[in-house]
């Protein structure tokens, strides 16, 4: 509930106006239906704040923005910060001895062995001289550009709880996610393509599926977009579906006709503007289909290149058994078709890796044995965020682009059945680099455990991250509200404080 | 800066605040009522004698003058430098933690009264901030409204009473309502408002020269009729009280059994049910008119919305994230019941005091206390009459059979005396035993097979070779398809020891059921003595699987092996198998020799001493009780067994996902095992788990003045009775909220806005009436007139209002352009399921069949653990999902694209009103999404069937999809496209037009 406008006491009749003319804008009824559209489409003759794009809320940003595009990488299954970023040199040497946190603690599944060391070696990198382990050594060129958080903490051990609250920043369905925010508040910058594109794992979605992206109660064209490349229907709809009626020639000539016959009728009942926008919307759509698959043509890329997202292996299957290649393969072509879109004025990229719980394991939820799952999905990973970091820094792009790095929690430094790790709600890693992240920093450590943050009266939460991001995007978090059965609702909830700290 | 959270530290102030004197120009108590309003706003939540955070309280003098954690809020001799002020003052203060800063003349105020001494008068206590106030449009009662008198020029114009109130206002605003539409117009505006389907030609041209005076009254009659009206406003209903077919949250798993409530929201409107009945079935039919089918199904209301599966089915009500689980469970369903029935969102007051409306937290758990009982399960009940009736009357033979059976087994007890007395005691205390070690660790479980002779085994390695003489295998206990005790237990087996762990040679069969069938022995444990034999292995070996739902598993609960000092060897033994699905903690191999499952005592000890006792037990009453009364006995229990053969015999029971009392098992027990005793229900302290404060009995919010808030029940009331309670008090006469709530519903569907444009916020954050007058005068006509919905939509569809025209004007576009005062009717975009069922049923595929269970238009794989629902598989032309979209199985995690891209509601959250939005990917999905590809090219097939030429074809499709002829240029635009690309391609452009997915 928003403090900020819980604050007033009645409502008074200006701020009952205001709310009117925003439900409008948003809800669209009584003829403002094409608001959105219509302003978007207007939007080509416009001069606005060059921050902010076609569509946006924010027509002035509340400051000066240092990035512009984010892409978010979530790791769906509770990835282990102590196997990966997050080095405990306690766990090494105390290997196998009966684990003690200091207080009684509420595991999961029940499953609190002895401490459990990491089982691949920790190494320094860069400058920073930042520990990380083998599985994601690819992101050691890369650590003088990235700002690790180790403090981050949630709320449940519950994946589908945790995910809505790191996706959205509320436990419970029914919330527009990060992406859906942004795109709301910022717009697009290429009407030709979605401002908001969500690249999920191929094994299908994470803990709550397309809920993490969808627009709640935002206005739907802040929806996720659904990509997934390298498949026969890489975007839904885009073209006609398998039929034997439709061929270029009629479908030129159908168009032809539907925007005449439109015309027509719109001539007819002046005034709707929803009438007008939805002839837009079929030449948009017709642009659409001509930007997305060059967007999405990974051949026109040079060797060198797919040699750096690791798609030079040459191989069209894979071994059955879970294995990095593969991993490399699609998490690769996620980052590599990421950076076309950004460089085409996409605003908000969300790539998923791994699905939901399913035998056998394709996901971080590492409960039986962390080598066997966290080894490929890790190498995987880093090999492609590393070169999408380097990639976007050639190109310039990195300064004002976003990288977020995060999952719904963490996981236990004691061990479940021997080779796996029970769930950790109550400390886990994000890492942030690019647009405006001061590189080379590592902030709020966890404990020597990596089972609570190190400063437990000053945790750091998604409200935090979430207030970063938008402050760097130029957004001030408590502002960005939209009404909603009565409640104010932004991102970050009640919470959230810009992390200083972490800012260049 | 992040500010980090500086504790206040625990210390006596000893100096008197009184001797530091202060200024003279302001009345100290007077200068208190100002601080203490700002510290009551802005500081209590988080520093009260409940929650004092950082150790410190401001709710009275003594508790703010100890302090906190890190000292003294206040410094006596320097009161400008005491650690309150520098708190909350500076560029960016520390306090409020995680809101704004207090305001400059706020901390002026509270800077002068420390500087004054910081009196605070003894008597003074603050507490949190509420409102009390019911001054407000909506909580005031319902007082009768006259109808304005219309201007004798306007008398004419007036058709019902609703349009005395619209033109009283339009006047107001120097506007003028706009003419009546013509009947093409109506009759397309009429059908898809009150049926959601287009009407056919014939219909049209009927109603076009239908000259009777009352046409378009017989019109809107007939419309009620028919039985899709109900198809058509169940779904308004369902966006409300976000009814899906899955759980939602994680996995996302089906919920087969919740189409009963949707049909019953259909019948609902076709039988056009009072309304305070409605609302009575749905929060409480079960109770109110118990063993009938509406009283069951419309409990559903209750569980349609999302349920966290994981929270609830894998982590105990014990832990925490149980306990935050089932929480916000109960806050789901407080929620949708006073959203959708008062619009008021209570919910608000979860973790503080609603800012804006009466409603203190203590109001909110009281409600949650309501359904402190509950949760979301299927219930058993019979949905044929006959069934239920005939089930009824076994039942009440079956009792009378068992109260029989009491007399003649108090007959036993009094001629078996003492010794059994003993026996039965031991045999109960075993049995208690039993309860407590009921845990989640079900056991081991196979790979799931389609073939029921699939061979399949377990086995386990005593370690080294050693003398056995008894085997026990135990049932495992898992409610999965309610299936419960016995759960996978092999329908044929064999059990072998060897010292070979291939099994290849060295083989002796101790067990051998593997030419018969056993009956399910549930989790009775099967005791298998022999010889003494030495073996390092034993495998048991399932020749023919358990039924789980339509496929076979093989799962076993525990496996025991004694040696002759009856000590269970196999414990935490190493166990292989050929394939196991490991799925901890509930399935896994170790599970096995775990030492855990149903029915477990202390030892192995406890077994023997079981079957000693029943032993014992038959021994006494052979040789104690007379041979009439062993008789009788006889008699009974072969009579008892005949009639729970007849019973057996009976239909299967069918099943509906409702808000219930849950009896399970695992994890999810429910309050079933406690007789359906409400869960206590404390108020929680900024809604954390963790911070219980008082406890709350049932009630409600306090909008009826002069009448208690919470409910008066007897000490020993059921739980039934709250959920009874709380519906009588939303159908009381004097309740504000409910009959404003449904008539500004209904309004709000006929004329794309409601007489409050927020319906399910009539609180302060909401909106305000356009037309209160109008508002309460509907609303004491509903409530007194019957509770009818049909006849509440012939008061608003025969309406001038209604049958205005819906052109702008661009006059009064500048006086209202949102037409608020309706000077003309709202052009309408068409909803997705109208979309949909009407692109089926022009193109003549749409079938009629109504009710069951849900079609799926997806492809369901992996639905054993985490469903898939693959919609892009799913074929078009598939018959079965060519029904109407009320029927569509609702899936929560991934709404259908094609659906959800034409703004169909989110069943994850209550939908008031629906968003429209117009975006490319619209017209994308419209254009090519396989749905529309598929029946542009039906719809053509139609066409070229019925007509002969082109240019007839395309006036039929006109007619069939805008009622109307084509011009004679639109005629040949069509055809030419038909004739060069196909008929299909000028279908595709027909189910494209603004004119079809707009109603003017």
């Amino acid at each position: 509930m928003a403090s900020d406008i819980m604050k007033k006491k009645t409502v008074s009749p200006s701020a009952q106006d205001r709310i009117t003319r925003r439900r409008i804008l948003h809800h669209a009824a009584h003829g403002f239906g094409g608001l959105a559209l219509t302003a978007m489409l207007s939007s080509e003759s416009r001069t606005k704040a060059a921050e902010t794009g076609s569509g946006a809320k924010l027509t002035v940003l509340h400051r000066p923005a240092k990035a512009k595009r984010v892409v978010q990488l979530f790791m769906s299954g509770a990835a282990s910060h102590l196997d990966t970023f997050d080095y405990k040199p306690f766990l090494e040497k105390n290997n196998g001895k009966e684990s003690d946190f200091g207080e009684p603690i509420e595991a999961f599944q029940n499953g609190l062995g002895p401490w459990l060391k990491s089982p691949w070696k920790f190494r320094p990198y860069g400058e920073s001289g930042k520990y990380l382990s083998d599985i994601v050594a690819p992101l050691g060129e890369c650590v003088d550009d990235m700002a690790f958080v180790h403090s981050v903490v949630g709320k449940t051990g519950v994946h589908s709880q945790a995910t809505y609250l790191q996706a959205t920043g509320f436990q419970r369905p029914g919330f527009p996610g990060m992406g859906n925010w942004i795109s709301y508040a910022l717009g697009s910058m290429n009407e030709n393509l979605p401002s908001f594109v969500v690249m999920p794992d191929r094994r299908g979605f994470g803990s709550n599926g397309t809920k993490n992206w969808s627009s709640a109660f935002l206005p739907a064209q802040h929806q996720g977009t659904l990509i997934r490349p390298g498949t026969d229907q890489p975007i839904r709809d885009l073209f006609a579906a398998k039929n034997d009626y439709v061929t270029d020639a009629s479908e030129a000539s159908a168009r032809g006709i539907l925007k005449q016959l439109n015309e027509q009728h719109a001539a007819e009942r002046q005034f709707d503007t929803r009438l007008e926008a939805r002839i837009r919307s079929y030449e948009l759509a017709a642009r659409m289909q001509l930007a997305a698959p060059d967007a999405l043509d990974l051949s026109r890329e040079p060797k060198h290149i797919l040699k750096m997202y690791g798609l030079d292996h040459g191989r069209d299957t894979f071994d059955e058994k879970i294995n990095e290649v593969e991993e490399t393969d699609y998490f690769g072509r996620k980052c590599l078709t990421a950076r076309r879109l950004l460089e085409r004025g996409v605003r908000f990229v969300q790539i998923w890796s791994g699905n939901d719980n399913s035998f056998p394991r394709r996901n971080w939820d590492s409960h039986e044995n962390i080598e066997r799952d966290h080894g490929p999905l890790a190498l995987g990973m880093s090999r492609g965020a590393a070169a999408l970091i380097k990639d976007l820094k050639q190109r310039g792009m990195l300064d004002d682009t976003i990288v977020l790095w995060t999952t719904e929690f963490g996981r236990l430094p004691s061990s479940q059945g021997g080779t796996g790790r029970d769930h950790n709600p109550f400390v886990f890693t994000n890492w942030l680099a690019g647009g405006g992240i001061k590189g080379g920093t590592t902030y709020g450590p966890s404990d020597q455990w990596g089972y609570k943050p190190l400063d437990r009266s000053n945790p750091t939460q998604v409200y935090d991250i979430h207030a970063t991001i938008l402050d760097l995007l130029g957004i001030d978090h408590t502002q960005l509200t939209v009404r909603h059965d009565g409640i104010d609702r932004r991102l970050t909830d009640v919470h959230g404080h810009v992390v200083e700290e972490l800012k260049s | 800066m992040k500010p980090s959270m500086k504790s206040w530290s625990f210390s006596i102030i000893t100096i008197a605040l009184a001797c530091t004197g202060g200024t003279a120009d302001a009345d100290p108590t007077e200068l208190f009522d100002q601080v203490g309003s700002i510290l009551s706003r802005r500081c209590i939540t988080c520093h009260s004698d409940q929650d004092a955070m950082g150790g410190l309280s401001l709710s009275t003098k003594e508790a703010f003058l100890s302090g906190g954690d890190s000292g003294s809020a206040i410094d006596a001799a320097q009161p400008l430098d005491s650690l309150l002020l520098e708190m909350i003052s500076g560029p960016s203060p520390e306090m409020p933690k995680d809101a704004d800063a207090l305001r400059e003349e706020e901390v002026a105020l509270i800077r002068q009264w420390l500087a004054a001494g910081a009196k605070w008068p003894a008597d003074k206590r603050l507490e949190a901030q509420q409102v009390t106030d019911l001054n407000w449009w909506s909580l005031k009662p319902l007082h009768a409204v006259a109808i304005p008198e219309p201007n004798p020029s306007d008398a004419a114009w007036i058709r019902t009473p609703i349009d005395a109130f619209v033109i009283h206002k339009l006047r107001e605003q120097d506007l003028e309502p706009s003419a009546e539409a013509n009947r093409r117009t109506l009759i397309r505006r009429l059908c898809f408002d009150l049926v959601g389907l287009p009407p056919t030609p014939e219909r049209v041209e009927a109603f076009i020269n239908d000259s009777r005076s009352d046409a378009y009254e017989r019109l809107v009659d007939e419309l009620l009729e028919s039985p899709h009206y109900g198809e058509r406003w169940a779904r308004h209903w369902l966006d409300v009280v976000h009814y899906g077919d899955t759980h939602g949250y994680d996995k996302d798993k089906l919920r087969p059994n919740a189409w009963p409530y949707r049909d019953y929201v259909i019948r609902s409107f076709n039988s056009d049910r009072p309304y305070s009945r409605f609302v009575q079935e749905q929060l409480a039919g079960d109770v109110l008119w118990p063993n009938t089918i509406d009283g069951i199904e419309a409990t559903g209301f209750i569980s349609a919305g999302p349920w966290d599966f994981i929270g609830h089915a894998e982590v105990p009500e014990e832990k925490l994230d149980g306990q935050v689980a089932r929480n916000l469970d109960r806050d789901d369903m407080v929620t949708s019941t006073m959203n959708t029935f008062a619009s008021t969102t209570v919910q608000c007051a979860r973790c503080h005091n609603h800012k804006f409306d009466p409603v203190t937290q203590k109001h909110y758990y009281s409600l949650q206390a309501v359904f402190a009982a509950l949760d979301r399960a299927d219930q058993e009940y019979d949905r044929d009459p006959q069934v239920a009736e005939e089930r009824s009357r076994l039942r009440d033979r079956l009792s009378e059979l068992e109260s029989a059976r009491q007399q003649l087994e108090q007959s036993v007890r009094e001629q078996a005396g003492e010794e059994l007395v003993r026996i039965d005691s031991a045999l109960k205390e075993l049995d208690a035993q039993e309860q407590k070690d009921n845990r989640a660790d079900f056991g081991y479980h196979s790979q799931i097979e389609s073939k029921q002779d699939v061979v399949k085994w377990v086995q386990v390695d005593l370690g080294e070779s050693q003398q056995i003489t008894e085997i026990i295998l135990v049932g495992a206990h898992d409610n999965f398809n309610n299936i419960g005790a016995g759960f996978g237990f092999p329908v044929r087996y064999r059990v072998d020891a060897s010292n070979d762990a291939e099994f290849s040679d060295d083989v002796t069969r101790l067990v051998d059921f593997t030419d018969q069938d056993v009956a399910n022995p549930g989790t009775a444990p099967q005791t298998f003595s022999f010889d003494p034999i030495e073996t390092r292995y034993l495998r048991v070996t399932a020749t023919k699987l358990a039924t789980r739902s339509s496929d076979y598993i093989f799962a076993l609960g525990e496996l025991l092996a004694l040696n002759a000092e009856t000590k269970n060897v196999a414990a935490a033994a190493k166990v292989t198998a050929l394939d196991s699905i490991e799925a901890p903690a509930r399935w896994q191999k170790a599970n096995l020799v775990d030492g855990f499952y149903s029915g477990a005592t202390d030892s192995p000890e406890g077994l023997s001493q079981r079957v000693d006792l029943n032993r014992q037990r038959s021994d006494l009453l052979k040789k104690s009780v007379d041979p009439k009364t062993t008789q009788q006995l006889d008699d009974n229990q072969q009579q008892l067994a005949k009639l729970q053969e007849k019973i057996k015999l009976l239909p299967a029971r069918d099943r509906v996902y409702t808000g219930t009392v849950h009896s399970g098992g695992g994890a999810f027990r429910g309050r079933g095992h406690l007789g359906g005793k409400p869960r206590d229900i404390h108020v929680l302290v900024r809604g954390e788990i963790t911070q219980p404060g008082d406890a709350v009995g049932p009630g409600t919010i306090p909008i009826i003045a002069d009448s208690d808030w919470r409910f008066d029940l007897p000490s020993d009331h059921s739980e039934g009775e709250r959920r009874v309670a709380l519906a009588n008090w939303l159908v009381r006469h004097d309740n504000p909220l409910t009959w404003r709530s449904i008539v500004n519903r209904i309004w709000l569907y006929h004329f794309g806005r409601g007489i409050v444009d927020s319906p399910n916020d009539f609180g302060r954050m909401g909106q305000l009436p356009t037309h209160p007058e109008l508002l309460d005068w509907l609303a004491i006509w509903f409530r007194d007139q019957g509770q009818s919905i049909k006849d509440l939509h012939r008061m608003l569809v025969n309406s001038a209002t209604y049958r205005q025209r819906s052109d702008y004007r661009q006059d009064f576009h500048e006086i209202d352009a949102s037409n608020r005062y309706l000077w003309r009717m709202n052009r309408r975009a068409l909803e997705a399921e109208v979309i949909r069922d009407s692109v089926l049923s022009i193109s003549g595929k749409l079938r009629p069949e109504m009710y069951g269970p849900g079609f799926r238009d997806f492809v369901l794989e992996r639905p054993e653990h985490s469903p898939h629902y693959e919609y892009h598989k799913h074929d078009p032309t598939d018959v079965a999902t060519h029904r109407r979209s009320v029927y569509r199985f609702l899936v929560r995690s991934q709404q259908q694209p094609f659906m959800q891209t034409l703004d169909c509601a989110d069943p994850s959250q209550s939908v008031a009103k629906r968003d429209t939005t117009i975006t490319a990917i619209q017209a994308l999905t419209l254009m090519n999404n396989k749905f529309m590809v598929q029946m542009a090219d039906d719809f053509a097939i139609r066409l070229e069937t019925a007509d002969e030429s082109p240019s007839e074809q395309i006036r039929s499709a006109y007619a069939l999809a805008i009622q109307r002829s084509p011009s004679p240029e639109e005629v040949e635009l069509l055809t030419k496209l038909a004739e060069e690309h196909g008929m299909a391609n000028a279908c595709r452009v027909v189910f494209n037009l603004n004119e079809f997915l707009f109603i003017d």
